[in-house]
């Protein structure tokens, strides 16, 4: 099947040719891609709702001044619109916080604790000179009301299994926690000034940055190797203890992680996550675990995520709350990296399907099976079928079809269709 | 791996490491080279390299802090490798800075550059207007030619700005080689990349005794 393809430019006038340019950051989605997305997102539905996650939906416009209450800079690369009447609107350009909102103003009387799930694409003007699209489809979790290890470690176990369920085979789970890391600043006494240098050295990952700033923090050698190499301790368990020996107050935080390491590995995950206190995002919106998952074949992490206690409180109630974020277009990418054939689609091309052999066309439906109808005589049959990779092409014969089967080449003449596809299932 | 002028010593460094160089060193004209232990090297020119380990072909990679400050990938930077040490600074005419006059009574100086947005903060945050030309080499040209009142370049030694006449006016920051690498890369090899990490540590410490 090695050939060159000659591309059909179209040759129509330069104006139309210019129709297929989209806005930046924009694309389209074709059948093959679609279908595969949609069933990655059914595949991470099913498991959020396994977990009795339920499915939420928010507005794609909402007002600026709300998102902005949450999250000052949080719009940066918001889309910008007016309404009727001049107040500013954005399309949403993430789904944590109107999902934070709906929480707050929506679940007032809900007991708690309160899980639920959403998928749903959100915008953000791209970069330029980046490939970053400006609409991101996102499906996610978020359990609130509930704030001990036992219900970071939940949302890290549905984020694992929602991943599995998609498909992903080799993946990884980075945890972190910015209680751990508070609490040895606040422990070895580092003054806001360098704490605040420190903080954007790790929002920047520049872990040359952050060992600069360290060092200009005078402490006694251990706690001062400690503190440089803070962002670049991993492993597990014994990483924890480490600190907890060196800074006796932080005690309390590191335990509180020990905890979800030992739910974690009860669960099977031990091999599948890794402390990583380098993963230290925006501490101003996250108040205690961060996780991010990793899947080869992304660039970026397939999903982020953490507990970040203090946004319901933005929106007048104050309620603990953890969840993550998955990407689906990255981690549709990782799932099918490599994947250079697809299968055949089971359908059959039915030539008279949409005039002569409506009556066999109807029974093979009824089989459950997919049937795409041509007027009778067409000869694009094959043709279609290979375009749309359909695998097999009926033609009227004898009464009933002559079927070819582009799975192995071979044809056969069927008076019962609708039994004898179904057999090659 | 950086071609050009940091390539030796990353090569050297990496060796000091105990990475297996071998096949960097032989002259080929090849852009990927596969060491016999699997390690894969992509060779390419040093604006790109971020590029490259950003996007995930490459896991991890060299490149000046210059390039990092112009570009701001999304990567880790892991490491001070402390070669290739320089800096980037403004440069003026020999004689009198006319910079202070042309801002005075211009408003805005002309700076010749191979790095906009390194030169475009810089000023910013000086509180002086700019109006960047971007050039691809030679930018010690600028000012002589009357392109530009001034440039934004690395300097290593100064003699390239002093045999051109030029005198550096502002330092802007210090650079020098670091290693960064992809964010995902960083976790799913954690253990190999730490490994490697901390190699590259003891080599640049043994190299500055």
């Amino acid at each position: 099947m090695h050939s060159v393809h000659t591309l059909n430019v179209s040759q129509t006038d330069p104006e139309m040719s210019a129709v297929g340019a989209l806005p930046s950051g924009a694309r389209d989605v074709l059948p093959i891609e679609a279908a595969e997305l949609r069933a990655v997102e059914d595949a991470l539905r099913g498991t959020f709702s396994r977990y009795g996650y339920r499915e939420v939906r928010t507005p794609v416009i909402e007002f600026a001044h709300h998102l902005e209450r949450a999250e000052s800079g949080g719009l940066d690369r918001a889309y910008r619109l007016f309404d009727e009447s001049g107040r500013v609107l954005v399309l949403r350009p993430d789904m944590t916080i109107p999902v934070a909102r709906v929480i707050a103003t929506r679940f007032v009387d809900h007991p708690g604790p309160i899980r639920v799930a959403y998928t749903g694409p959100s915008f953000r003007a791209p970069q330029p000179g980046t490939p970053v699209a400006s609409e991101v489809r996102n499906a996610g979790a978020e359990l609130v009301g509930a704030d001990g290890p036992e219900a970071d470690a939940e949302i890290v176990l549905v984020l694992w299994e929602a991943l599995r369920a998609a498909g992903l085979s080799e993946a990884r789970i980075g945890i972190g926690d910015v209680s751990v890391t508070a609490a040895v600043l606040e422990g070895l006494r580092v003054p806001d000034q360098i704490r605040e240098r420190l903080s954007r050295a790790a929002e920047a990952r520049d872990f040359v940055a952050w060992r600069t700033e360290a060092a200009q923090f005078v402490c006694p050698k251990p706690q001062a190797e400690l503190l440089a190499g803070l962002p670049a301790m991993r492993g597990h368990a014994e990483v924890l203890s480490r600190i907890s020996d060196l800074v006796p107050s932080a005690g309390a935080a590191c335990a509180r992680m020990t905890r979800l390491l030992e739910l974690l590995t009860q669960e099977g995950l031990h091999d599948a996550v890794l402390v990583d206190l380098g993963i230290l995002r925006d501490w101003k919106y996250y108040s205690g675990l961060v996780i991010e998952a990793y899947a080869s074949g992304a660039a970026l992490p397939v999903a982020q995520g953490g507990r970040y206690d203090g946004l319901a409180s933005r929106f007048g109630i104050s309620r603990p709350a953890v969840g993550f974020s998955i990407e689906l277009e990255p981690l549709h990418r990782a799932i099918t990296q490599g994947s250079t054939s697809r299968d055949f689609a089971f359908g059959i091309v039915v030539v008279g399907g949409l005039d002569e052999q409506l009556a066999l066309s109807a029974r093979i439906r009824a089989a459950g099976i997919t049937v795409i109808g041509l007027v009778a005589g067409d000869a694009r049959g094959e043709a279609l079928a290979e375009a749309e990779g359909w695998r097999f092409v009926g033609v009227p014969d004898s009464g009933g079809l002559r079927i070819l089967d582009r799975v192995d080449g071979t044809s056969f003449v069927s008076a019962r269709p609708e039994e004898d596809l179904s057999s090659r299932r | 791996m950086p071609l050009g002028a940091l390539y030796p010593d990353a090569i050297s460094l990496l060796e000091l490491a105990g990475v297996d160089v071998s096949p960097l060193r032989d002259g080929s004209r090849k852009l990927i080279f596969t060491a016999p232990d699997g390690t894969v090297f992509i060779t390419t020119r040093p604006s790109d390299v971020p590029t490259y380990v950003e996007a995930g072909s490459a896991d991890i990679g060299i490149v000046g802090r210059d390039v990092i400050n112009e570009r701001h990938p999304d990567v880790y930077e892991l490491l001070d490798l402390q070669f290739g040490a320089c800096r980037m600074a403004y440069a003026t005419k020999d004689g009198v800075d006319p910079t202070p006059e042309i801002i005075a009574r211009l408003g805005v100086v002309r700076v010749a550059t191979k790095y906009p947005a390194v030169a475009e903060a810089h000023f910013l945050a000086t509180g002086r207007q700019v109006e960047l030309v971007k050039v691809n080499g030679s930018v010690e040209l600028g000012p002589l030619v009357g392109l530009a009142d001034g440039i934004v370049d690395l300097v290593a030694t100064g003699r390239t700005l002093r045999e051109n006449g030029l005198v550096e006016r502002e330092h802007i920051f210090d650079s020098s080689a670091r290693l960064i690498a992809n964010r995902v890369s960083h976790k799913l090899r954690a253990e190999e990349i730490d490994a490697l990490t901390a190699r590259l540590a003891q080599a640049v410490a043994a190299e500055s005794r």
